[in-house]
């Protein structure tokens, strides 16, 4: 299975190489996309100097590291994203008939990937953590890489919950949609600024905070003054990724052996 | 939910920092909302037929009929956004239970409203253009998406042209998509007083019948390249 997984991305990769004008194009769009965020936020931080003792380049880091764990996500596993539109096809049938893992060729779907958003990811947390002084100890160099991971994996089950849904509804773009745009506005500032309620959620229900504002007080070492938990926590993210992932998987399990199919 | 990050965001940055001079944390809060409101509408691409008739071919038979295209696609958009706007009243509701927001005087109201009218003008003729780009190119989703973008910071929905700096902050005000967002919103809490308001309201106007001239440029060049490729 490895190997055919190899053999996927190889053929990804050359593909992505025979289209480069694709490439440059998509380039330009993500950049452009991040951006006016990252304009956003430091036009406001320009005249608010301080979101609950954080300033932009704090925020800019906080950003960096949201960033490279949600477009890790959307390189590694975009296709999940799709699988409601293969549900409503009736092309989902074919993975359920043949021998492999479902979700291994829901993940292998051929599509094209453009990496831009990770490269561009990894450039924005490297300039980050320059920006903001993190010191870059073993601790750094060995827990950033797997957060991002982890926070990749957050992502991912996030997305494979929402794909199950729709075995049961069908359509589900817009529970997608409100999803997605929660998680941006939620990731993109410390959760401290949220009422008590909003930030348990987003610790322990939907767990956000993990990708980027728990692993972040550490690094910056803030106090963290929301749930007034240990900032320590924040490298348990790789764990929570695999934990949320778990139990998402539980439910596509679960959903798979309900699956009937919607007769197109 | 958006209205409620507003909302949190805000008041963080108030309680910690000095507020800047003219806009106090109860106008920022009308200003963001009602901002939010007014992206409900204004978001709505009411020229996207024109792309989806290009890719189809029935711009053509569109265009033997005696009627004015431009005019066909700006009632439709005009339609569209009539349903979205129903849209905004249960948003309107649900914004109320979470936030305060100012109310202001009728006059001022009126105002606000004529200035809105105005920046929905100049945002359906931004659309159009974008939308023309189909003559040349067939495809504009890239391009749509990054002036999109780059309209949401500069046009002040996402924050206050008034906190952009310096000689940056002077030219996003003199940037057409200023007229979209920010001169409405100014109106509405105040910033722009009375006094001011016939300047604000002018420099939308010309904004308006600027891109209205280029429309209408854009689309007989337009038009012609269609009845070159022979439809």
């Amino acid at each position: 299975m490895l190997g055919a997984y190899a053999q996927y991305w190889r053929i990804n990769l050359l593909t992505m190489l025979e289209y480069r004008a694709n490439f440059i194009m998509w380039f330009v769009f993500t950049i452009v996309y991040h951006g006016v965020a990252l304009g956003a936020l430091f036009v406001t931080m320009e005249r608010f100097p301080s979101m609950n003792g954080w300033n932009f380049r704090d925020v800019f880091f906080l950003y960096a590291l949201w960033m490279c764990g949600h477009e890790l996500h959307n390189t590694l596993f975009f296709t999940v994203v799709s699988v409601p539109e293969y549900v409503r096809e009736g092309r989902f049938d074919r993975f359920l008939v043949r021998p492999l893992d479902t979700l291994f060729q829901v993940l292998t779907v051929p599509q094209q990937i453009v990496p831009d958003g990770l490269i561009l990811g990894i450039a924005t947390l490297a300039v980050a953590t320059h920006v903001v002084g993190v010191r870059v100890d073993w601790v750094f160099a060995l827990f950033v890489p797997a957060i991002v991971f982890g926070g990749a994996l957050i992502d991912l089950g996030i997305s494979l919950a929402i794909a199950t849904c729709s075995f049961w509804f069908v359509r589900v773009d817009t529970l997608r949609w409100v999803v997605m745009s929660l998680e941006q506005d939620f990731t993109r500032y410390p959760i401290s600024i949220y009422g008590r309620g909003v930030q348990i959620v987003l610790a322990f229900v939907l767990p956000f905070a993990f990708m980027n504002y728990f692993p972040a007080t550490y690094f910056l070492q803030k106090a963290e003054i929301g749930l007034h938990l240990n900032p320590a926590v924040g490298l348990l993210t790789p764990a929570i990724g695999l934990a949320w992932l778990g139990a998402a998987y539980a439910f596509w399990i679960f959903g798979l052996r309900h699956y009937q199919g919607t007769g197109s | 939910m958006r209205v409620y990050i507003l909302r949190s965001l805000w008041t963080a940055l108030y309680a910690q920092n000095v507020a800047p001079v003219g806009l106090q944390l109860h106008s920022m809060i009308t200003y963001a909302t009602v901002a939010m409101l007014m992206s409900l509408i204004l978001e709505v691409d009411a020229t996207r037929l024109i792309r989806e008739k290009l890719r189809e071919g029935t711009i053509a038979t569109d265009l033997m009929k005696p009627i004015s295209v431009p005019f066909y696609f700006f009632s439709d958009g005009l339609g569209q956004t009539a349903l979205h706007a129903l849209l905004v009243v249960p948003s309107l509701l649900c914004a109320l239970l979470l936030v305060r927001i100012d109310v202001p005087s009728p006059t001022t109201f009126a105002v606000f409203l004529l200035a809105f009218v105005i920046g929905y003008g100049v945002n359906f003729f931004l659309n159009f253009l974008m939308n023309c780009i189909a003559f040349w190119t067939l495809e504009t989703f890239a391009a749509q998406l990054i002036v999109r973008w780059a309209s949401d910071l500069l046009s002040g929905q996402i924050i206050p042209l008034l906190f952009f700096p310096g000689i940056v902050g002077r030219l996003v005000f003199a940037l057409p998509f200023a007229a979209i967002y920010s001169t409405p919103l100014l109106i509405y809490v105040g910033v722009i007083p009375p006094a001011r308001w016939a300047i604000g309201i002018a420099v939308q106007m010309l904004w308006l019948v600027l891109f209205a001239a280029l429309a209408s440029v854009v689309w007989r060049a337009a038009s012609n390249r269609v009845v070159i490729q022979g439809g």
